[in-house]
């Protein structure tokens, strides 16, 4: 299913939204006053909104922090003014990003004014005598900032990208910002506290001091992260070189394994210790000469030893690094059969761990949709069917059919670049192949007739 | 275990045990005066040593260096700046110094019990450093100087707590600069500069959040804590996860280096042997954190480029038979590195570490010293290390011969004073 985008719909709702916060922005500035104090606040949010940083895409919105803030030193409507000229400030985006971003920043705030307004939540030095009142009026204003954030950018996500977007919008950005700005909020709170205790603008610096040493901390946890996942594509790369026919195999088996964990709706966890796992399952090849890996014709039993070893070499390669458990199992079971014909283990239909089955699947499928030495690459489809006939036998039935609706809702990208399969080859050396009767591969199906 | 981490422990040392004892006797001094004159402000002891005490609990480690306690930290130091309105009689310097130490201690002993990473000396250093900041504010302003929601008060205040956290983080800074240059024989200048640093980023975040938590007790009263607290939490939060993540890229970079080992291409241990000997140089010769960084990875993974040649030379790297082969090797393992876009820095250290001084380094400074780090480190485990078997004595002899043609003058000099201190693998 595809989704067109609904530009003139979205046009239409932008300009709505950006009518609608002039209109708000308008009716605040008759309703504000102490224009001095509101400036500074002003200031303080300027800041606080260039404050950007690069790796982090969920970040900690300093904004709405300093927001948080002023509704309690300077009241609600002063709140829509700061978030207005808060937007001014914004990472560069096509205009019309940029249009619905400020109006909807504006109408957040006001929203959040107006639960405010509604507890009756103490504005100027009244709070040091109503802290719990304090407490409760920004605690609410914070979840309906956040509520009417979200309902805006659905809308327009729907708009967009279709209901798909608003499920992984809420799902990634949603859940896993709320207890973060609501817990950073209280910090707003302290900003008021200090600012009417006295220090009034400087309360700005103190407060904004935490709040980017905490931003500073998730961009160095994302830095490692990008920095984990592209060493270890590099590392993978070098194994490779060993056989020509297996490059870029571990970064497709990654991205498959990642597509049908995202079917499986995994937690986004266990989603990239899949993705982690499919990189590597091949890692313990590095252990195997590569005289075996790229030797023309059919290997002897002791050669096929060293190959069968290789899930074992790759756990004792990666043994230390503090991955979830279940990436370790599945680098070591990933060429078990769901009828328990595999090895290192021979375990047999859900005693094989459920990560090892799904990284059979794709790893089986990668291969019969690549060239080999010693026959053409099949397509997609074809591929497909010898999954299918060969579940029970090699693969988890659920999982083939979760993987096969996957593939064919949203295609594969098979592999490229890849040298022509050579005339003078006569039997396979791939351990993954399927359509090896004997030996490193599989008996089935899949064994038709060598091309 | 590995290798790296351990030597940046903080050994047991004439100096930690001199700092334990030193915030004993004061921690028992201040409480021995605390019972003497009675405690005041019971609410706000309690509350900010039970702070103190989970602070210290849920400690963790980040950036390798040592366990860290901010909450902790914080709590410590917010205690020490109450005054009023909210906080009738504000603690004095004594019952600061003797809460702090008894919540410190609460809070070791359940690390202990449970057998997770404890660092008495870290925990003492904050006695005393909490202590210091103690002095330096009620130094300056007096016990009745309240928040009275003015400019002049609070601005002074203010002003007054960051000299405080000032001095807590440079006194601190000092010691542990101290103790680096005893632990890991980095000359002090360049073990300041590194605290300095550290201090300049997480420590100010501490410290900002002390005069926070400060400032709103007394504003607040017991309100304020857990303001404060909850995104103090929340940070720390993040740091924990910025911490596993660095845990994990390292324990990869490692398992790569590793690969060669499994491959074949070198002994078992040979690269953490030369990491580690690298590192000691390093140390020796006062690289910043992030140099040392490059340099044990650089270290880690000098070999990785045999990975790409076609069959393995049986025993190790020793028996890649001439330079040409040798210097192959590196520029194919810094290409390798290179590409994971990452690790630049590390991949132009690989690509020079077989280079000889002569024709290398002598003549062209853009190559990096830690190159001919790597390079003594590889050629002094090979000698020494597992493969060779050659006394510390013999292999410094025969590096000697080398030096200047083949091996970096200075670097020789700090491999004979790190193996002159007794250096073993």
């Amino acid at each position: 299913m595809t989704w067109r985008p609904r530009a003139r719909a979205l046009w239409l709702v932008v300009a709505l939204t950006a009518a609608l916060a002039i209109a708000t922005l308008v009716f605040a500035l008759f309703e504000v006053q102490n224009g001095l104090v509101v400036a500074g606040l002003c200031l303080v949010a300027l800041i606080a909104s260039s404050l950007r940083s690069v790796h982090t895409q969920r970040q900690i919105e300093l904004v709405s922090v300093v927001l948080v803030a002023v509704y309690v030193i300077a009241g609600p409507a002063a709140a829509v003014i700061v978030a207005a000229v808060a937007s001014l400030i914004q990472a560069p985006a096509p205009k019309i990003k940029l249009i619905f971003n400020s109006a909807q920043r504006v109408l957040s705030a006001a929203g959040a004014a107006v639960a405010y307004a509604a507890l009756d939540g103490p504005v100027g030095t009244e709070v040091f005598d109503r802290v719990p009142d304090a407490l409760i009026a920004t605690t609410a204003a914070s979840i309906v900032l956040q509520m009417v954030n979200a309902l805006l950018v659905s809308m327009v996500l729907i708009l967009e990208r279709g209901p798909g977007g608003v499920g992984e919008f809420f799902r990634h950005v949603v859940r896993t910002t709320a207890i973060p700005v609501l817990g950073y909020g209280l910090l707003g709170l302290s900003m008021a506290v200090v600012w009417l205790g006295g220090l009034n603008i400087f309360a700005g610096v103190l407060i904004l001091g935490p709040l980017v040493l905490a931003r500073w901390a998730l961009s160095q946890y994302e830095a490692e992260k990008t920095a984990q996942a592209a060493t270890m594509r590099a590392f993978i790369q070098v194994i490779e070189t060993k056989d020509l026919y297996t490059r870029g195999h571990s970064e497709r088996v990654s991205e498959g394994v990642g597509m049908l964990g995202r079917q499986l709706q995994l937690s986004d966890e266990r989603q990239s210790a899949l993705e982690h796992a499919g990189l590597l399952h091949d890692v313990g090849k590095v252990g195997v000469p590569t005289s075996i890996i790229r030797k023309p014709g059919r290997l002897d039993d002791a050669e096929m030893d060293a190959i069968r070893l290789h899930p074992a070499r790759g756990v004792e390669l990666i043994g230390n690094i503090p991955f979830l458990e279940e990436v370790k199992s599945a680098v070591l079971h990933h060429h078990e059969k769901y009828d328990g014909t595999g090895y290192p283990a021979g375990l047999a239909g859900k005693n094989i761990p459920y990560f090892a089955r799904i990284i059979g699947i794709v790893d089986a499928f990668d291969c019969l949709t690549s060239t080999r030495s010693y026959r053409p690459a099949r397509e997609v489809d074809e591929t497909l069917a010898i999954l299918v006939q060969d579940r029970y036998t090699h693969f988890d039935p659920e999982l083939v059919d979760a993987f096969v609706q996957v593939i064919r809702a949203k295609g594969w990208k098979a592999a490229v670049d890849q040298p022509a399969p050579d005339g003078n080859v006569q039997a396979n050396v791939d351990h993954d192949d399927l359509s090896l009767g004997s030996g490193g591969g599989a008996s089935g199906s899949a064994a038709g007739p060598i091309a | 275990m590995n290798e790296s981490s351990q030597s940046y422990q903080v050994r047991v040392s004439g100096s930690g045990v001199a700092i334990v004892l030193a915030a004993a006797t004061l921690g028992l001094a201040a409480l021995i005066l605390t019972i003497e004159r009675g405690l005041t402000g019971w609410s706000f002891a309690i509350t900010f040593g039970v702070l103190i005490a989970v602070g210290e609990m849920v400690q963790f480690r980040v950036d390798r260096s040592r366990n860290r306690a901010p909450i902790a930290t914080s709590a410590a130091l917010g205690y020490a700046m109450l005054r009023g309105p909210e906080v009738g009689v504000p603690p004095d310097v004594a019952q600061v110094v003797a809460v702090v130490a008894i919540a410190t201690i609460a809070g070791l002993v359940p690390r202990v019990v449970a057998g997770l990473r404890w660092e008495v000396v870290i925990s003492a250093r904050r006695v005393l450093s909490v202590a210091a900041a103690t002095a330096a504010f009620s130094a300056v302003i007096p016990n009745d100087m309240e928040w009275d929601g003015t400019w002049s008060h609070a601005l002074p205040l203010t002003a007054a707590m960051f000299l405080a956290v000032l001095t807590a983080g440079i006194s601190d800074a000092l010691v542990g600069a101290g103790q680096a240059t005893e632990a890991f024989n980095r000359p002090f200048p360049a073990a300041l500069r590194d605290e300095l640093v550290v201090l300049a980023r997480i420590g100010l975040g501490m410290g900002i959040s002390g005069v926070l938590l400060a400032s709103c007790t007394s504003l607040l009263g017991l309100w304020a804590p857990p303001l404060i607290i909850v995104p103090l939490l929340l940070t720390q939060f993040a740091f924990r996860r910025f911490a596993s993540a660095q845990r994990t890229y390292r324990a990869t970079v490692r398992s790569m280096a590793r690969s060669t080992e499994i491959a074949g291409f070198s002994s078992p241990g040979q690269n953490a042997r030369t990491a580690q000997l690298a590192i000691a140089i390093g140390n020796d010769l006062g690289l910043t954190p992030a140099r040392m960084e490059a340099l044990e990875y650089a270290a880690l993974l000098s070999g990785v480029g045999q990975l790409a040649l076609a069959d393995p030379s049986p025993g190790g790297a020793s028996l890649l038979r001439n330079r040409e082969e040798r210097q192959q090797a590196a520029e194919i393992g810094a290409s390798i590195i290179e590409r994971s876009g990452v690790l630049d820095h590390v991949a132009e250290i690989v690509r020079h570490s077989n280079d000889p001084y002569r024709q290398g380094r002598a003549n062209n400074s853009d190559i990096p010293v830690e190159s001919g780090i790597v390079n003594v480190a590889l050629a002094y485990e090979q000698l020494v290390g597992e493969g060779g078997g050659q006394s510390a004595g013999k292999a410094m002899e025969s590096i000697g011969l080398g030096i200047g043609a083949e091996y970096d003058p200075v670097v020789v000099e700090s491999l004979r004073r790190v193996v002159g201190r007794g250096f073993r693998f």
